[in-house]
């Protein structure tokens, strides 16, 4: 960390790297992905006996799995240290903030409830595990669908989901958690960090809250000493930042089920695109070639402007000892730009992103993976999102021909980029087009 | 449970406590004769016993994986089988135990001077025989009393106490009943002198708005037991060094 | 499911706690001084400008030095000291050596005298014969040659009155109860022999002729102790738990005074 507050990867300290939410074909299963983390969460049921002290209620079981492909200093087997914390943070997020209805899964009284079952798969370590695994298993949770019972007598029939529709989990509120890391006892404080920056870090708070800011659990360890307004100071920009993320869970379910509605493309298949996957290598390289160059030169005039503004905001005062930072919270996305009037901007900007959502909706149907930027413009990121919009816009011209493939792409940073400045015409008129 | 109040009108609690007032706590050290250091602590009806080894040299697996400039902490969290209600099946392993085990090791990772002892062990063991809430809490304590009767150099006193939430009204130490009724609970551990926070666990629901003033008085339990605990130290210094001093 | 059954009870004895006014007596954490003109010794920290404890027990000050003596804490060498230690792994030419200590002590092979006495080079047959002079579970006297700069101590065995003890009983005391004398092997006049090691581990043995020991020490010698030097050794064994109990310091006179006392007790059956 520099005097500009920037890290290894160009992000501010308060910033998310990429959220990316994704579903599979079935339901309840549901991809994650934060940076280069990658985690998966599905749902499954089962018809079991109730405990004996809870016999209305139904169970819900969380388990976080971290395999060997994660990283390779996980052992398969036993759960690691690291593996029994992960669980246990689920499991006190999820099942002790009683977000999950659990008295809706008795089917009868005592003898058979449904047991929910969630697993939380890390496919790739690259830090802030927590957060991907809460965001996955309470989106998992609320996708699911469970089979319909009828109830005669003694009898209990489970119907397929062909002959009833499948029911939704009562979902009280979704609770996410945020992590904070701790660098030289607290002086130093870091929103999201990544497997290198939990490497290094004195210590870790994890917040989970949901939208109402109701705190569900709070977890503060390491070998460092904090004070009490540092701690409230986290709970402040968790709040903000699971404003945004729960945002971002329903944009993704809602989006989802139109998709699931219109007979679109859904489901993990949809998200393995060739188009993505290869957008880093595009074919049409000279066009790509041309569009990042400027906006390469773009996104830095844009960082530039950013600390411009910076050193003149009065709100804002990057000092090291975040003590002395005002009660204001930090908000998602946009690096550069770190503006602390919060509240105004950040409810336009999200006017703004659902606009061009929609927008996108409507023209752009290619890849099925939500994804919307919440990482910071460093000339990397920006050049991700050109070949992204390229490829929209190029496939959108052959639309006609591809029919309604099931797609959302939200381009957030386009957006904030627009909403920043006077908007870079070229690339919106593509997107527009 | 339905039916129950956990506060009555009048302002008191389930035990005839005050929102504001602590367990009756007694405690002793020097209550082993083999191990380094000792206590024994009761919260109310919560009763630990804690015993401390070392330092001394680097033992057994798990230390393999210590840094090697600083002590390595060892901790071992333990629930009697007949702590419960009902019986436990496994004192020890299980999810919450290891759990426990591991904040115990971090709170205590912050606290203790471990730069002094390089290429060295310090275990820390907690039974816990009776638990009736603060299980937590009231193992960090025995714990920093025996670290204390060790002789082992640490910042400060490391003091743990829970704090609730109920009816607008923040309750200080809460025990079982209040603990187990869907209230939220928060578990802090301060350095009493400077009031840092050493570890901080939140469970349940609670307003945002409401931590500061929950946080304000688990920290004020905190202090409160701090008190209770220098003076039993300083009793037991007085008891343990005049001897010495009128020989020397 | 709630019992009222306490074992915490404060029993002070009353007998021991005398009205002189005490020493300075802190705990982890209190500031000592906030004077800046002192110096940092054991059991203190400095944290902006100010010491503070790290330990519980009382100030001692020497000069411009302020330290903390916790009441009880494991073996702090120096250099000279006598100890008492039992073998705990034989190694690479050392062996591993248990002195209460924050971390085992290192006797080099080197730093032994080797049967016959004579000075020579250690050779590869000593090395294989390690085992032989001492093997795990041994008891040995040694004195603290050297201090490591991670605070694992060197012992050496290099004079005659040091080596394998063969027949007696090991009490472990506090170590700040073991009082520093010129020497700590003393013959006492009721027949045995005491060796007061600083780290707190004491030896009681019967007194044997001068000349048959002390002969490079690795010899055990396994004879038959008679009833009467039995009943010394178990009384003197004795004296010094119930001296260490009361906190009192442990030297020749000390011990032999209440070997003394203890005399109009005598030993029964039930």
């Amino acid at each position: 960390m520099g005097v500009n507050f920037q890290r290894l990867d160009g992000r501010g300290t308060y910033d998310y790297r990429k959220i990316t939410i994704t579903f599979g074909i079935d339901r309840g299963c549901c991809h994650v992905q934060i940076g280069d983390t990658r985690v998966m969460a599905q749902v499954s049921c089962e018809v079991t006996t109730p405990k004996q002290t809870r016999p209305n209620e139904g169970l819900l079981y969380v388990n976080a799995e971290l395999s060997p492909m994660a990283a390779p200093h996980f052992e398969a087997g036993r759960p690691s240290q690291q593996g029994v914390e992960l669980g246990r943070c689920l499991e006190r997020c999820l099942k002790e903030s009683r977000c999950i209805d659990t008295e809706s899964l008795c089917i009868m009284s005592g003898m058979k409830v449904w047991a929910i079952r969630v697993d939380v798969h890390v496919l790739n370590h690259d830090g802030n595990l927590i957060d991907a695994c809460s965001m996955a298993a309470i989106t998992a949770l609320t996708h699911f669908r469970r089979p319909d019972v009828t109830v005669s007598g003694e009898e209990v029939t489970i119907l397929s989901v062909e002959d009833q529709d499948p029911i939704a989990l009562g979902v009280h509120h979704m609770p996410i958690c945020v992590s904070f890391a701790f660098f030289h006892q607290g002086k130093y404080l870091l929103v999201d960090p990544n497997e290198m920056e939990e490497r290094v870090m004195d210590g870790k708070m994890v917040i989970g809250m949901n939208k109402h800011r109701e705190l569900v659990t709070l977890q503060l360890t390491g070998s460092m000493l904090l004070h009490k307004d540092q701690v409230l100071r986290c709970t402040q920009i968790a709040s903000t930042k699971v404003q945004e993320m729960t945002k971002l869970i329903e944009e993704a379910l809602k989006n989802d089920v139109h998709e699931r509605a219109t007979g679109g493309q859904f489901g993990s298949a949809s998200s393995q695109d060739p188009s993505h996957v290869t957008s880093h290598v595009t074919t049409e390289k000279t066009m790509e070639e041309v569009d990042t160059e400027a906006l390469r030169e773009l996104a830095r005039e844009t960082v530039l402007k950013g600390r411009e503004t910076d050193r003149e905001s009065p709100g804002m005062t990057r000092a090291p000892d975040i003590t002395l930072l005002g009660k204001q919270t930090g908000r998602i996305g946009e690096g550069g730009l770190s503006s602390w009037d919060v509240e105004d901007i950040e409810e336009s900007e999200e006017d703004d992103v659902e606009m061009i959502a929609d927008t996108n909706v409507k023209v752009v149907r290619e890849t099925s993976h939500i994804s919307k930027c919440l990482g910071i413009d460093s000339s990397e990121d920006s050049e991700e999102d050109v070949t992204e919009t390229l490829a929209a816009h190029h496939l959108g011209v052959h639309e006609s021909s591809r029919g309604a493939s099931g797609d959302t792409t939200i381009d957030l940073t386009t957006a904030l980029n627009q909403q920043k400045r006077p908007a870079p015409g070229r690339e919106r008129g593509k997107v527009k087009r | 449970m339905a039916g129950m109040e956990l506060l009555s009108d009048e302002g008191f609690r389930i035990d005839g406590r005050r929102p504001n007032e602590l367990r009756r706590i007694q405690c002793r050290m020097g209550v082993f004769a083999q191990a380094d250091g000792s206590a024994y602590i009761e919260h109310g009806n919560t009763k630990v016993l804690a015993a401390v080894y070392g330092p001394h040299d680097i033992q057994g697996s798990k230390g393999r994986a210590a840094v090697h400039d600083i002590a390595f902490i060892n901790c071992q969290y333990s629930m009697a089988t007949f702590s419960t209600g009902e019986r436990k099946q496994r004192p020890r392993g299980d999810r919450k135990s290891q759990e426990m085990t591991h904040h115990l090791k971090q709170t205590f990772d912050g606290a203790i001077l471990t730069h002094l002892y390089p290429h060295s062990q310090i275990d820390i063991y907690v039974e816990v025989l009776q638990s009736d809430g603060g299980n937590y809490c009231a193992s960090v304590n025995a714990a920093t009393l025996a670290l204390i009767d060790a002789g082992i150099p640490m910042k400060d006193y490391v003091c743990a106490c829970s704090a609730s939430f109920i009816d607008e009204t923040p309750l200080m130490d809460i025990n079982y009943t209040e603990e187990s009724s869907a209230t939220p609970q928060l578990i802090v551990s301060i350095l009493p002198k400077s009031e840092h926070l050493v570890f901080v666990e939140m469970n349940s629901r609670l307003h945002e708005d409401q931590l500061s003033r929950v946080l304000d008085i688990a920290v004020k339990g905190c202090s409160d037991i701090y008190h209770i605990l220098d003076r039993a130290v300083k009793e037991h210094l007085m008891e343990a060094s005049i001897p010495l001093s009128s020989d020397t | 499911m709630a019992l009222e059954i306490h074992l915490a009870t404060s029993r002070v004895q009353k007998d021991l706690v005398s009205n002189e006014d005490p020493k300075h007596i802190v705990t982890p954490g209190e500031v000592i001084t906030a004077d800046s003109g002192f110096m940092r010794g054991h059991g203190t920290y400095m944290e902006d400008d100010k010491l503070y404890a790290s330990v519980a027990g009382c100030v001692e000050r020497v000069n411009k030095l302020i330290c903390v003596k916790p009441v009880k804490s494991r073996y702090n060498g120096e250099v000279g000291d006598v100890v008492i230690g039992r073998i705990l792994q034989v190694g690479q030419r050392r062996w591993k050596v248990d002195i209460h200590s924050r971390q085992d002590a290192i006797l080099m092979l080197s730093a032994v005298n080797l049967p016959g006495g004579e000075l020579r080079r250690r050779s590869e047959e000593d090395e294989r014969m390690m085992r032989d002079y001492l093997a795990e579970g041994d008891i040995i006297s040694a004195e603290v040659q050297a201090i490591f700069s991670d605070g694992a101590l060197s012992l050496h065995t290099r004079s005659l009155k040091y080596g394998k003890l063969s027949q007696g009983t090991l009490v472990h005391v506090a170590p700040s109860l073991v009082k520093r004398r010129k020497t700590h092997f003393h013959n006492l006049p009721c027949g045995a022999s005491i060796i007061l090691g600083n780290n707190g581990y004491v030896w009681i043995c019967p007194t044997v002729n001068e000349d048959t020991d002390h002969t490079g020490g690795f010899i055990e010698n396994t004879e038959p102790v008679s009833l009467a030097d039995r009943e010394v050794v178990a009384r003197l064994h004795n004296c010094v738990i119930a001296l260490a109990q009361h906190r009192m310091m442990l030297y020749d006179t000390s011990i032999l005074y209440t070997f003394e006392a203890s005399l109009k007790y005598q030993v029964s059956s039930a």
